[in-house]
């Protein structure tokens, strides 16, 4: 799939007002999106392996490799950082409502149950306690994204 | 038709859903437990979610992670596999008040057949045999010994929520009976979650002969043939094969139609599977239905060239069924193992573990419906299945001779499996001549 090809796909979907096209030609998968449809969910996606050498592990696209990490928590490799992870499958909101201010921003200082953000599952709200204390560094959800279980949601520098 | 689905389930059987709906066109979701982050067939899917540890409570059985999945992923249906939630009518109704289609029967259907005792009823309202027994549960071994001397001994205690062997004793005399009801209770609660037991006469060497159903939401009801399921150990089975070597054709006719009778009774939709025992006399009598796809459906798929999952999934998307019972062929003989990762040497102790090497058998009329390959980790979280070795050939002896072949060239290892079992069977003279019944395993 060329350049030119993928511009002219464009050109079509703004002339005749498309808001999502899908194409699989072959191995080639194309997906162009116009603008955010009402409605829509970004998905969790792996990057499919085609080309898998036999005896080969596919590389995990989510946090653990291997080994279940405890409850929530995580230490990452190349520093002193930990995260917080969703406990649960759904939705993430950083706010209690869409008008209301975000629980935390990255520089806040929070305890161990400091709510920091909403999960929605299933209609339910749930409110996300963070279960260590320390300084809010990293934020690695965006609002209305879904997360999966043991899905980071914050970096913390923990005390 | 859907446009995408969730796959409730993992291994084989997920490997098995999400090839079938990439070939009708269909987008796949599937989920996972930290324990099968690795597997590879994740990756034949268009999406994977984690939805928890690896414990099947917190993951695979785990009603609102999988239906928060199946949100967030906007999907249109789920298909449950076998096993885990896919007798779960809890898990079908909550489906579907969540506007999500369960790949499966009614909730109707699935509490009247899933319940055993109900489902004996039903086929007595039916004119349908069943094995005589208590009309309703048995409360205590005073009511257990009572109806065991009328019934006649010797007697079976099974559990009225689940099969796989577990909360089932035989007894041959009341002293057994009484012994034993106690822990058969225990086993159905800790398994089922539902002590509720009841008695049966005991068949004694009788073939296990189920008949595969379908069943669309427009009232067609046909059966695809029977399988004979006669080999199993503790009550699980270990090979499966079609046509039924030791009934004549009139026989598999009455049971195949007494079978669709039962479902049209039960308004039954999707697949599923009507069980019965067949006993010396070529008397067969209905034990239990099963309302899922099962493990060994793919012989079916041999004998008839019809693919059962994806006429799950177009019945559920409203299709009707476009074949007619005379349309549903019957061709050779097909007969499929199971493979488990257990040690048949050491009394079947579980082995899991990496496997390091792996040479799959294949071949003319050789399938192979598996989800591991060199370098997979088989868990001990789950059940041990490795995989289902399937042969397909005109004749019954050239069946016998290829799986023979094929279990030869199967080359799984470290861990140990199940082969060698399958090795001694296929060379045994009684098997070779069609002449077993569900003690014969025990008794190797």
């Amino acid at each position: 799939m060329d350049v030119e090809r993928i511009r002219e796909l464009i050109e079509l979907m703004k002339e005749n007002d498309l808001s999502e096209v899908r194409i699989v030609d072959g191995e080639t998968r194309l997906l162009l999106r116009r603008g955010v449809p009402a409605g829509s969910m970004p998905m969790m996606q792996f990057t499919p392996v085609v080309q898998n050498p036999p005896g080969q592990l596919p590389a995990s696209n989510a946090a653990s490799a291997g080994g279940s990490p405890p409850a929530g928590h995580e230490v990452s490799e190349d520093s002193h950082l930990s995260s917080i992870s969703s406990p649960m499958v759904g939705t993430f909101y950083a706010a209690a409502a869409p008008d209301a201010e975000a629980y935390v921003r990255v520089g806040d200082r929070i305890r161990a149950d400091t709510v920091v953000c909403i999960v929605e599952a299933m209609k339910v709200m749930n409110e996300i306690k963070a279960e260590v204390s320390g300084v809010i560094e990293k934020i690695m959800v965006e609002n209305g994204q879904p997360v999966e279980f043991g899905q980071p949601m914050f970096m913390i520098r923990p005390d | 038709m859907f446009n995408r689905i969730l796959i409730a389930n993992r291994g084989e059987i997920a490997l098995r859903i999400i090839r079938a709906c990439k070939d009708l066109g269909i987008e796949t979701v599937a989920v996972y437990s930290e324990a099968d982050r690795k597997a590879s067939y994740l990756h034949l899917a268009d999406h994977a979610i984690c939805i928890g540890k690896a414990s099947p409570a917190d993951s695979y059985l785990n009603i609102p992670r999988i239906i928060s999945a199946a949100e967030i992923a906007n999907v249109e249906a789920i298909h449950p596999g076998y096993g885990f939630l896919a007798e779960n009518a809890h898990f079908a109704e909550v489906c579907r008040s969540c506007k999500i289609e369960f790949i499966g029967p009614t909730v109707e259907a699935m509490q009247l057949l899933g319940d055993k005792v109900a489902a004996k009823k039903l086929a007595a309202k039916a004119s349908i045999a069943t094995v005589p027994g208590s009309e309703d549960a048995v409360e205590n071994e005073e009511e257990a010994a009572g109806l065991a001397n009328k019934i006649g001994y010797p007697v079976i205690i099974k559990a009225a929520a689940g099969g796989g062997g577990r909360g089932m004793r035989i007894a041959h005399n009341e002293a057994n009976l009484r012994s034993s009801f106690k822990s058969a209770k225990n086993e159905a609660e800790t398994a089922f979650k539902d002590g509720t037991l009841y008695l049966e006469k005991y068949v004694e060497k009788p073939r296990h002969v189920e008949v595969q159903v379908l069943g669309d939401h427009h009232g067609n009801i046909i059966h695809l043939w029977e399988r004979d399921c006669t080999l199993q150990r503790r009550h699980q089975k270990l090979v499966e094969e079609t046509p039924c070597p030791a009934i004549d054709d009139r026989t598999r006719d009455q049971i195949c139609r007494a079978a669709v009778k039962l479902a049209k009774a039960a308004k039954y939709t999707s697949a599923g599977t009507f069980e019965f025992l067949v006993d010396k006399k070529k008397d067969f009598y209905f034990i239990e239905a099963n309302t899922r796809i099962q493990v060994e459906h793919p012989i079916t798929e041999m004998i008839t060239g019809i693919d059962l999952v994806k006429w799950q999934i177009r019945i559920a998307s409203g299709q009707e069924l476009d074949l007619r019972q005379r349309d549903v062929p019957r061709r050779g003989v097909s007969i499929e193992c199971r493979i488990n990762a257990e040690d048949p040497s050491k009394n079947f102790t579980p082995s899991p573990g990496k496997i390091e090497f792996y040479i799959p058998a294949g071949g003319q009329g050789v399938r192979l419906d598996t989800h591991v390959y060199g370098g997979y980790e088989i868990s001990p979280y789950y059940d041990s299945l490795v995989g289902k070795l399937i042969v397909h050939q005109p004749t019954r002896d050239e069946a016998i001779a290829t799986m023979r072949r094929a279990l030869q060239e199967f080359q799984i290892g470290p861990i140990k499996t199940t082969i060698p079992l399958y090795l001694e069977i296929f060379s045994n003279k009684d098997f070779l001549r069609g002449k077993v019944d569900t003690g014969f395993i025990d008794r190797m």
